[in-house]
Order: C-alpha cells, then sequence, then structure tokens
C-alpha cells in the first residue's frame, strides 16, 4: 500500500523543494539584514546619543538638513570625490594598459598575472601597514628615493601635511586595486574573438583602430562592471584611512566612510549616522542605475 | 600577431617595472620582519638585515598575532561553512527551479552591494541587545550576511553550467531531489565549491571595518591586532611587519590556488573570465 502514498509524498516533496531549499537564505537575510535596514531608516528619523544615554526622539527630517548644512559632511564627501576622481580613473587607465600589454606577451593567465594580485588580495590592513612604513618621512624608503635621485632633497611629508595626506591615500589605494582593474580587463580582452582582428588587419586597419573600433566598444560591458564595482567601493574607503593617517591632518583626509564610523561609534550620535549612511545608500543607487543605463541591452540583464 | 621583437622587449620591461612596483611594498614589509629596531628606525634605511632576527615572529604572535590569528581563523572558517551551507541550498533552487525568477535572485545579490556603514549600525545595536558584541557569533553571522549573497550568485552560476540531465537521470533511478542535489550535482561542481569557499574564506579573513566595530579584547581578528599595533604609542615595525606577514601567507597561497576562478570571484560573475 505503501508505494503510492510514497509517490505522492515525493512528488508533494518535490514541488516543496524549491521553497525548502530556498528558504534559510532568504529568512537570514531578512532578519539580520533587511529588518535591520529597515530599522536604520526610522534611526534616521531619530536624535539618538547613545553615549550620554539619552532617549530616542523623533525629529523627521532634520538630520537629513543637518549634514546639508555641515562642512565636515561636505568635506569628507568631497575627499571620497578625489578617490573617486582620481584613484578610479588611475586604477583603470594603468590596468588597462597593463592589460593590454599582458595580454600581447601572454596568451592565457599564468603566475606572473596571479603575482600582480598579491596587492589586492593580501588584508588591505596590511597594505596600510606597508604603506605607513613607505611614506615615513625620516626612514622610509620613498623619501629615501626622492632624496637619492634629488627630486626633493628634504623629502615630502606624505602623510602629514594637509596637501599630501589625501593623494597618499590615493596613491596606495591605486596600488593595491590597479591589479583588479587590470586583471578583469585582461579577462575580457581575451575572451573577444581572436578572428575579428584577423579580418580588420586583412582589411588594413591599424593597431590603433583596432583598439577603438574593436577592443573597446567589446569590452564595453566588462569596463562598465569594474569601474562601478570600484565606484562603490571608494564609498567604502576606510581601512586605509585608519592605518595611515586617522583622517588628520585637520580632516585633510577625511572620507565619508571614516566620517560616518566617527559619528557612529566614537560620538555615537546614532540617528545622525543613520542619515549619513542613507544618504551614501541614495547616492549609490543613483550611480548604479546610470552606469547600467550605459550596459548595452543583452547584458543589462545580468 | 606576430609581434616585433624590439616592441616585445619594450613590452616586457614595462610589465617587469610595473612588476616591481606591485609588488617591492610587500617586500619590504617581508624585509622589515626581520630587521633590529636600529635598522627600521635609521637613515640611509637599511635594506637588508644584518642580523635577520626570526624571533620577531615568535614575539609577534606573543603580543596578540596568535590571539589574532586563530580567533581569524576560528570566524573565517565557520562564517564560510555556514554561509556555503545555505547559499548552496539557495542556489540549487534558484538555477534548477528558477524560484522567485530573476527578481529574488537580483534582490539577493543586491543586499552585497550596500554600504557595509549602512549595515553596521542596526547590526551593532542588534547585537548589543543581545549581549553578542566582542563574541565570535556576532562576527560569524555578520561574515555570513556577507557571504551568502556572494556564494549564492556564484554557486548559481556553476549549477546553471552543469546539464540537469545527470540529475534526471539518478531520480529515475530512485534518487530523491535531495539526493540528486547531495550526491550528483554538488560533486559535479566540486572545483566551484571549493573556489566559492576560499572566496569566502579570503573575504572574513581581510575584513576589518565589521571586526573593527563588533570586536573588543575577548575577541581579536588578525586585522584589528595589526591595526592595534600600529595604532600603539611605540610602534614595534619588525613584530608588526612578521604578524602581517603571516597573516597575508594563507590569502597568497589561497590566491594562488584561485587562480581560474580569480576573475569570476572578483565581480560576482558578471565576467566569467
Amino acid at each position: 500500500m505503501g508505494k503510492i502514498q510514497k509517490i505522492q509524498l515525493n512528488f508533494n516533496l518535490e514541488k516543496h523543494m524549491a521553497l525548502i531549499f530556498i528558504l534559510p537564505c532568504v529568512i537570514i537575510l531578512i532578519s539580520i539584514s533587511v529588518f535591520p535596514f529597515i530599522y536604520s531608516l526610522f534611526l534616521s528619523l531619530n536624535s539618538w546619543q547613545l553615549a550620554t544615554g539619552g532617549a530616542k526622539k523623533f525629529i523627521w527630517l532634520a538630520n537629513y538638513g543637518r549634514l546639508f548644512t555641515e562642512p565636515r559632511f561636505w568635506n569628507s564627501m568631497w575627499n571620497m570625490g578625489k578617490e573617486l576622481i582620481f584613484g578610479v580613473t588611475s586604477q583603470f587607465v594603468i590596468g588597462l594598459l597593463l592589460a593590454l600589454a599582458l595580454n600581447r606577451i601572454f596568451r592565457t593567465r599564468s603566475l606572473i598575472t596571479t603575482l600582480f594580485l598579491l596587492p589586492m588580495m593580501i588584508p588591505p590592513v596590511v597594505v596600510g601597514c606597508n604603506w605607513r612604513q613607505i611614506y615615513h618621512f625620516s626612514y622610509g624608503p620613498l623619501n629615501y628615493i626622492l632624496r637619492l635621485f634629488h627630486i626633493s632633497n628634504e623629502g615630502l611629508n606624505w602623510l602629514g601635511s594637509v596637501k599630501l595626506s589625501m593623494p597618499s591615500i590615493i596613491i596606495s589605494d591605486t596600488w593595491e586595486w590597479t591589479p583588479f582593474m587590470m586583471i578583469v580587463l585582461l579577462a575580457g580582452i581575451q575572451s573577444i574573438p581572436v578572428d575579428l582582428y584577423e579580418v580588420a588587419r586583412v582589411d588594413g586597419a591599424s593597431r590603433w583602430q583596432m583598439f577603438l573600433h574593436i577592443t573597446l566598444p567589446l569590452l564595453k560591458p566588462t569596463i562598465i562592471v569594474v569601474v562601478l564595482i570600484r565606484v562603490m567601493d571608494a564609498f567604502k574607503l576606510f581601512d586605509l584611512v585608519v592605518l595611515l593617517t586617522q583622517g588628520g591632518p585637520a580632516g585633510s583626509s577625511e572620507t565619508i566612510a571614516y566620517y560616518n564610523y566617527l559619528v557612529g561609534f566614537k560620538y555615537f550620535d546614532v540617528g545622525y549616522a543613520a542619515a549619513l549612511a542613507y544618504i551614501q545608500l541614495i547616492i549609490i543607487i543613483i550611480i548604479a542605475n546610470i552606469f547600467l543605463k550605459f550596459m548595452p541591452g543583452e547584458e543589462r540583464k545580468k | 600577431m606576430r609581434e616585433k621583437t624590439h616592441i616585445v622587449i619594450l613590452i616586457v620591461l614595462v610589465v617587469a617595472f610595473a612588476l616591481v612596483i606591485f609588488l617591492s611594498p610587500i617586500f619590504w614589509m617581508v624585509l622589515t620582519s626581520f630587521k633590529e629596531k636600529g635598522e627600521y628606525f635609521t637613515y640611509p634605511p637599511v635594506f637588508i638585515s644584518r642580523t635577520f632576527d626570526l624571533n620577531h615572529f615568535a614575539r609577534g604572535l606573543e603580543i596578540g598575532g596568535r590571539k589574532g590569528i586563530t580567533d581569524s581563523f576560528i570566524i573565517a572558517s565557520l562564517a564560510t561553512l555556514l554561509s556555503m551551507t545555505v547559499g548552496a541550498l539557495a542556489a540549487y533552487s534558484l538555477a534548477r527551479f528558477r524560484i522567485g525568477g530573476k527578481n529574488l535572485a537580483f534582490w539577493i545579490l543586491s543586499i552585497r552591494m550596500m554600504p557595509p556603514i549602512a549595515s553596521v549600525l542596526p547590526l551593532f545595536l542588534f547585537y548589543r541587545f543581545l549581549h553578542l558584541l566582542d563574541t565570535y557569533t556576532a562576527l560569524i553571522i555578520t561574515y555570513s550576511i556577507i557571504n551568502i549573497p556572494f556564494a549564492v550568485w556564484m554557486l548559481k552560476g556553476f549549477f546553471e553550467d552543469l546539464p540537469a540531465e545527470l540529475e534526471e537521470a539518478a531520480m529515475v533511478d530512485g534518487c530523491g531531489r535531495f539526493g540528486a542535489f547531495y550526491r550528483i550535482a554538488l560533486p559535479l561542481i566540486a572545483p566551484g565549491l571549493v573556489a566559492t569557499a576560499l572566496f569566502c574564506f579570503i573575504f572574513s579573513w581581510n575584513e576589518f571595518f565589521f571586526a573593527l566595530i563588533l570586536s573588543r579584547s575577548r575577541i581579536t581578528p588578525v586585522t584589528v591586532v595589526i591595526s592595534g599595533m600600529i595604532g600603539g604609542h611605540e610602534i614595534l615595525w619588525a613584530e608588526i611587519s612578521a604578524v602581517a606577514t603571516m597573516a597575508s601567507l594563507p590569502v597568497i597561497l589561497i590566491a594562488i590556488i584561485l587562480q581560474r576562478y580569480l576573475v569570476r570571484g572578483l565581480t560576482l560573475g558578471a565576467v566569467k573570465g
């Protein structure tokens, strides 16, 4: 008798299997990711000084009003913007050039490409620790080289001057993330069919023309993906700031992520910190949508 | 396309130069870990230590390194295990049953895109309420919710690359759906499974932001230990470099193992490489 029942049971199980399989994931993500996230939106409408043990007070959009008039917020956004403009751009340009160079001598990815990746694989804290030594004013190897070649006889105060602190962070960040651009762009370049270039060559196209009319257009989806990933990462620029400058001197290298951290976990101004985070989230969503608009239709579905 | 010799030489030189730039800071760190105090606080800088003191590794472990590496290992392993289990089930459901269509999959992915600063605040309050601050549990849960969307998205790709016929055949032979998943599909994507797990491990191992906020003194992941040493008022560069070298070694090994999957993993499967 059991057989028919068993088949019936199996059939029902099969139907529910899809649900059972996905349930743990959805429950976990909703309960410890989505729900807190909505709670955070509520927090951003409150004034809550956790340090002094004050109670939550609902203040509508006052936190948002406050951040728009606060110079420190704009300063930290601008510092993050510098990373966006100079950091991501140089990472992209150097990464693309290296990818093109590597593509010419190596047909497949090899150990050499993996060696290039070490800067981005090692913990970011270690990267900060390395550069802290390299930038050291009196004993660092970088100033030693500058003095050796008489580029600057005193050496540059990389981390301790208002002018150079942010550029120093951007240089370290570029060192860390150019390899990422390089490897992904290289993968994109190598996925372009070789016969396209053959045909173009038969038609007498120059290298530059091939690059402009074959490589770049076919690389476009890859470019959009890597640049978007790095743009979103710019908002997270935190580790290097902590390790190298702590935002100083005089706030000259305070990025939005670091400022947000200070407001939330040093000043414990919880409501305001939540508002800062939400503003970033909104900007990120807008940027991501603009980028995806440029995605060719076929790829956009991903 | 044949290249002219002088162009090849030029390119090789450029690549070699770039490689030197990208590797020398790491070499500098390894070299510093052997130096005496007088050697890293001196001008002109000493490149190769005369004494080559290996004791800094032992001392680095003593002053927090051992605890840091152990804690990071425990947290990263358990977070990987948890996110892989949950992720594999969900990925299979998305790939085979197409549950929730594109929207559900995309929703899961979008959770990973959220800036960490936006999620850390409610999580902090949540753990504080449950008295979970400064525990393994808090960091394991946190890293799992970062890694689950990644694992789902990666494994979904691997399952989709796998023809469904094999599992169907197994089910005709009396294997249940779970059996088909566990006995057929999982072993077949083993390389992808390993690659995804290693990525989850690296993300958790390298993570600093959540670690800094959610840990105090009982739990000290190695990234927090290193940053704490630099914040101290006397900076022991040799010991710090020794700990940093030890913290980088597992990741470097994993990167070499992962070679084939790096691009896929680093772009969440957006570029298959």
